[in-house]
């Protein structure tokens, strides 16, 4: 069993920690002034640029296929770079990318949704969540009701990550209420703004927030169904997978980088006359962050490593985003008890994680969906206890 | 233009560094080994003048087996090819010793141009230029911020304390460089996919015509007979400001010659 990197898998994540300590972190302290004065901490021309500045060096579409000029990395790899993103306060994510399911376009769809996408000229979101269905996504009460060759949607969607930026949503409707939303009764459409939908902000005790997205009598054309008619829930179910070992592979970076500073005020302030860190109470609070940061990643990696096998990763990306979301919400409090009142200052970003994580245990399926997951597949003896290694 | 560019493998100078208490050498072991900082720069001059004026790059390193982990790292950000003089007789040796195994190793590439980093960061001696210079019978250009070539004429800035001289010299030369002469490239992610695909030759000190007595602990000509850690700092001097606290602190800086 070897637990180590390869060449290749280590430069790549050199190159990417180095972008990231050389270009991003030195804007962390504009980021913190901007944020402080409720402005946006990174602007949309400030990431783009960035991203073009990584994109020189082919660090573009980590999961983009190398035809659209992608990276095609495998999901171990596009963990690894995850994690040294979440080094950074820096709401930096490296260009190149679309929503897993905008692959299932057909040509023209590519070409007017997909690639812009890619390329960054076009920003889209992904509409499943309703007032009255989270991830009890069967509940889903977004109609399309077919109108000659249009189809008219109607409803609402909520809690839309880049709900409030994007050009374009890809909006799971009902489209054949008989048959139920997992019998294929759903469809996704792809929405322009511009045919009508509206978005409305939701403020966050985060920095920055979803929105609401409103659809009265908007009119689509059949062309604009992604995929087949009935396919909608099953994209919606590939596009949610995707982030359950991406979201803790950055939670990882958060932790390693408060850990640090952790580490570092434990060794240097005093109290009474020693420094803190010779107190057993602190050093039960390292031993434990790192215990537990440790056993996030490999939670993490495994379930990364499951989607590189082809094997059904499912079982393993609930483990990871359910722990590795405990983990760092446990860590940055212990960071923040480890500084005391500094840490609760705004001096510091302990308080900025702190709100921040916070959100992991809720989206993209909160922990107690997790359980669920989990729980499901071991009483019907869909999974073995001890995993692929059983 | 044939260029040859000297990398050397270092514990990351960022984290804390040891010498061994037995035989006052670095700790490499404990160490996280890293491409020394500055041959970052000199490699990114090599490829700046390959890109200008074609020709070949290639990376030559004297170190152990792990010293591969750079060598891949210098190839990832472009050259062509490496050469990596390996040996267990190779540990302990001096500046003397490594510039005649490392001339040794240039001799059998002909190069136009040796470019290296001014310093390494872990012993910071800053010699091997020169040694390199004089053994292969090359010009040396030392401490470079700038360098220009025009067919075998090259120039270069040299950086000194007061601000920079201008020296000239034909190739074939060696050129030593400090952070000052670019900005380097991070390795593309081709250029990571390709680094395993390219040549790296290993050497050692037979295939080079180097006996084993030249180098390692009893081959060199200097030894380290001790050492010891870095006194920790001093408390400083504490300024009370009554009224006079500018002229303190102005008289401090000035002591000190900060001012």
């Amino acid at each position: 069993m070897d637990f180590s990197l390869s060449d290749e898998e280590r430069a790549i994540r050199d190159t990417a920690r180095a972008f990231i300590r050389k270009e991003v972190v030195p804007l962390e302290a504009e980021l913190l002034r901007r944020e402080r004065a409720h402005q946006p901490g990174l602007r949309r021309d400030e990431l783009r640029e960035l991203q073009a500045r990584a994109r020189a060096f082919g660090f573009w579409g980590l999961a983009t296929p190398a035809e659209y000029g992608g990276m095609d990395l495998p999901a171990v790899l596009q963990s690894l770079v995850w994690t040294e993103i979440g080094h950074t306060l820096v709401p930096f994510r490296f260009g190149g990318e679309a929503d897993n399911i905008l692959f299932y376009a057909d040509a023209a769809q590519r070409e007017e949704f997909l690639v812009p996408t890619i390329e960054g000229q076009r920003i889209s979101c992904f509409a499943i969540t309703e007032p009255g269905a989270g991830s009890d996504a069967a509940n889903i009460k977004l109609s399309a009701r077919r109108d000659g060759d249009d189809w008219v949607l109607n409803g609402e969607k909520t809690f839309i990550t880049n709900g409030n930026d994007a050009d374009f949503a890809i909006v799971v409707a009902v489209t054949d209420r008989d048959k139920g939303v997992r019998g294929g009764g759903t469809t996704a459409f792809l929405v322009d703004r511009a045919m009508g939908w509206r978005s409305e902000f939701i403020a966050t005790m985060g920095e920055g927030g979803p929105a609401s997205l409103v659809f009265e009598d908007v009119r689509v054309p059949h062309r604009n169904i992604l995929g087949e008619v009935g396919q909608g829930f099953e994209l919606g179910m590939k596009w949610i997978g995707k982030g359950r070992y991406i979201i803790p592979s950055h939670a990882v970076g958060i932790g390693e980088r408060a850990l640090r500073m952790a580490v570092d005020y434990a060794g240097t302030r005093e109290t009474f006359g020693k420094k803190i860190g010779e107190n057993q109470a602190i050093q039960w609070m390292l031993a434990d962050a790192e215990t537990e940061l440790e056993a996030a990643r490999w939670l993490i990696l495994r379930a990364a490593w499951t989607v590189d096998q082809g094997l059904d990763a499912r079982h393993a990306s609930s483990m990871a985003k359910l722990y590795g979301a405990a983990m760092i919400n446990k860590l940055v409090d212990r960071v923040m008890q480890i500084h005391g009142g500094m840490g609760y200052t705004r001096e510091l970003p302990i308080e900025r994680w702190y709100r921040q994580v916070r959100l992991l245990r809720i989206y993209e399926g909160t922990d107690e969906m997790q359980r669920l997951i989990i729980a499901r597949d071991l009483l019907r003896g869909y999974t073995k206890i001890g995993g692929h290694l059983a | 233009m044939k260029i040859v560019v000297l990398v050397k493998q270092v514990p990351d100078s960022g984290a804390e560094r040891n010498l061994r208490a037995d035989d006052n050498s670095v700790d490499r072991a404990s160490a996280n080994n890293v491409i020394n900082e500055m041959d970052e720069y000199a490699i990114e001059e090599a490829l700046r003048l390959q890109e200008a004026h074609g020709g070949e790059v290639t990376v030559l390193t004297m170190g152990p087996d792990r010293a591969t982990e750079s060598i891949r790292k210098a190839l990832s950000m472009g050259p062509d090819g490496a050469v990596h003089v390996l040996d267990d007789a190779l540990p302990g040796t001096d500046y003397l010793g490594t510039s005649r195994v490392l001339a040794a190793a240039i001799g059998t590439l002909s190069p136009d141009l040796v470019i290296c980093g001014a310093e390494a960061t872990d012993a910071r001696g800053q010699v091997m230029a020169h040694m390199l210079a004089e053994r292969l019978g090359f010009a040396a250009l030392t401490g470079a911020r700038k360098l220009t070539v025009e067919g075998a004429q090259l120039t270069v800035e040299r950086q000194t304390e007061e601000g920079y001289e201008v020296v000239t010299a034909a190739t074939p030369a060696v050129v030593s460089v400090w952070d000052t002469i670019n900005e380097p490239r991070y390795p593309s992610f081709k250029g990571i996919m390709a680094a395993k695909k390219k040549p790296v030759d290993t050497k050692s000190l037979a295939d080079l015509g180097v006996s084993a007595d030249q180098v390692g602990w009893g081959g060199s000509a200097t030894t380290v007979l001790s050492h010891s850690k870095r006194p920790a700092r001093s408390a400083g001097v504490k300024v009370t400001d009554s009224g006079e606290g500018g002229v303190a602190l102005v008289d401090y800086l000035s002591s000190e010659k900060f001012v």
